[in-house]
Formats: C-alpha cells, structure tokens, sequence
C-alpha cells in the first residue's frame, strides 16, 4: 500500500510530462509532514486529541519514510499537540518529498529522467509508468467527492492532504470544484490531524501575510 | 473501556464505557462487530459512560457508521456528555451520524 506522501505526489503529478503542479512550498510542506503523521496514526503509533498527540505504540515499522519521525515523537520529553508535530516534521519536508518520490521509482510508478535545459540547467521529470495506481488513486478522490456515502478513514485523510496543498485546482474544473466545495469541507472535518495540517498552513500564510505587510526601515 | 450489548426488537444497543483511544480501539470495533448481527436493523451506542474518545475512537465509530450504511441498517449515538458532544460536533459528525439526547429518543428514531 502507498504510504499518504507518496500519493499527494501522485495527484501532484501533471499528467503529460511528468512534471508537478505548483503549489505553494509551505503547503506541500505542512501536507508531507501531515501524511506522515496521519500514516504513523493509520499504523496505530501515534494517536490525538485536541489537546495533545500521544504515542501508542513506539516500536519502529521499518519505513524510512515513518520511523525518523516517529522515533522524534518517541524521544521528546514533553507531550505536544499535533499542531507542534506538524511544525516539527516541516523541517524534514525535503526528505520526505525525495523518499516518496524514490519509492515511487522503486515501486516502478514513475521513471527519473535528468536532463539540462539549454544545456545547462538541470531538470527533472518525472513520468509515469503504471499510469493505473496514479488512475486509482485520483478515482478514489473522485469517488468520495462526488457521492454522500460515508467516506474511508484513508479517503478521508487523503482529501484533507489534497485540499491542503490545493490539488483540486488541478484535477477538477472549476464548476466540478464548486459542486464539490461543501463535501471537501464537510469531509476535511471528520479527522483531527486533517484540520491540524489545515490550521498549520493558515497560519504559515498568517506569518507570511504579516512579514510582507511588515514596513521596511 | 467496556462494552455491554443488549438487543430488542432488531435493535442492538452497546453501552460504552471509560476511554477509547488507540490503545483499546481495536477492543471496541471487535466488541461492536461480532455483537451485530445480519438481522440487526439498527445499532446504538449508548456514550453516556463514556468519559473519552480520541481521533482513532473517532475513526472506529465512523467505519462502523460506514458498515451499516453499506447494509442499510440504521445507526446513531446517544446519551453524550457535554465534552464528548463537542468532540463529535468540531469533526462535523453530526452531519454524517444521528446523535440523540437520550436513549429513548434514539430507539424512538429508529422506528420513524
């Protein structure tokens, strides 16, 4: 099964040339450390309220993807809430963008292609190969969009990491996404760590606001 | 955390007690599966002992809404504490789930 970065990296990808669509750094950001807290939860690791997250188990599942994050939770000596974990995990966002995308070649879903562009700047794409995981992941979204049956707790934990860093921009028109508007709301609101990843980003873009707004001297 | 079924007229009603979180979720959704039946035709869970319930107590309450859905059984919670509401309430479980006051407003539901 894809971990939950790796399929926010899947309906990132522009389905013609194997390039992303852009989104706003803090937002992919806030989601990739999001999805690995959500997996670490989803593998019943980690567990949260609105006041606090707290490990359930903190035996390592032996995923790279997991384990740094979970052995970070592990160790601190203070209980936090999820809010702060997903600050923290933000730091390794890099880390996991690479790894989901590594495994992702390694799972043969994508193929690396590095090339230069006027021979010197370096690029790369990535396309797709088994264009069915890519298919099934954007029809489950689809799916859980555009009917009123009670949503998987994955679907559920997956429109939130969509909605987040915006990919329904890129995969809906716009009169689908304002048909679709209020069940991305009412779903997005069914998981704690879904609206803590949400909450995480609006205050980023908050700070963002205030630091441009902020008078030069 | 404990579970007590009882079952009437096609009705089971499970009392939940104490706290349900990640450390005993998988407890409450054996509890609740193998109580119900295929005759059931509505399930309830009683919350008023219920002291706590974190997100995957959520979860776990959420896919058992999703199994009855998909067999067009009735299904709703009652009887919550002030605190325990408000938790349903922020994740907007109340659109998705019946939540009743008492009991015999809840069984009353089932028959409307």
């Amino acid at each position: 099964m894809l971990r939950f970065s790796e399929e926010v990296m899947l309906l990132l990808l522009n389905d013609s040339g194997g390039k992303f669509v852009d989104v706003p750094a803090p937002s992919l950001d806030c989601a990739l450390a999001g999805a690995v807290l959500m997996d670490l939860a989803m593998e019943n690791r980690i567990d949260t309220d609105p006041e606090r997250l707290f490990v359930i188990d903190p035996a390592p599942l032996d995923d790279d993807l997991l384990d740094p994050t979970l052995a970070r939770i592990v160790d601190s000596a203070e209980t936090h809430d999820a809010a702060h974990w997903i600050r923290e995990t933000t730091l390794q966002a890099d880390q996991i963008h690479d790894r989901s995308l590594a495994r992702l070649v390694e799972r043969g879903i994508l193929r690396q292609e590095d090339d230069r562009f006027m021979w010197v700047f370096h690029t790369r794409r990535y396309p797709v190969i088994d264009n069915r995981t890519v298919r099934e992941v954007k029809l489950r979204l689809m799916g859980v969009l555009f009917s009123d049956e009670i949503p998987d707790a994955r679907d559920i934990l997956l429109i939130s990491l969509s909605d987040v860093c915006g990919i329904f921009g890129s995969l809906l028109s716009t009169a689908e996404l304002d048909s679709a508007a209020e069940r991305i709301a009412q779903v997005r609101k069914l998981d704690l760590m879904g609206r803590e990843v949400a909450k995480a980003v609006r205050e980023i873009e908050i700070s963002l606001a205030a630091a441009v707004a902020m008078p030069m001297h | 955390m404990d579970v007590t079924t009882e079952r009437q007229e096609g009705v089971l009603t499970a009392q939940v007690g104490g706290r349900i979180d990640g450390s005993n979720v998988a407890e409450f959704e054996e509890a609740i599966r193998t109580a119900i039946e295929e005759s059931d035709r509505a399930v309830l869970i009683d919350c008023e002992n219920l002291g706590y319930i974190s997100s995957a107590g959520l979860r776990a309450v959420l896919m058992t809404a999703k199994t009855l859905s998909s067999r067009n059984a009735k299904f709703a919670l009652c009887s919550m504490s002030d605190p325990i509401r408000e938790v349903f309430q922020i994740s907007g479980f109340d659109k998705i789930v019946a939540i009743h006051a008492s009991r015999s407003e809840a069984l009353a539901s089932f028959d409307s």
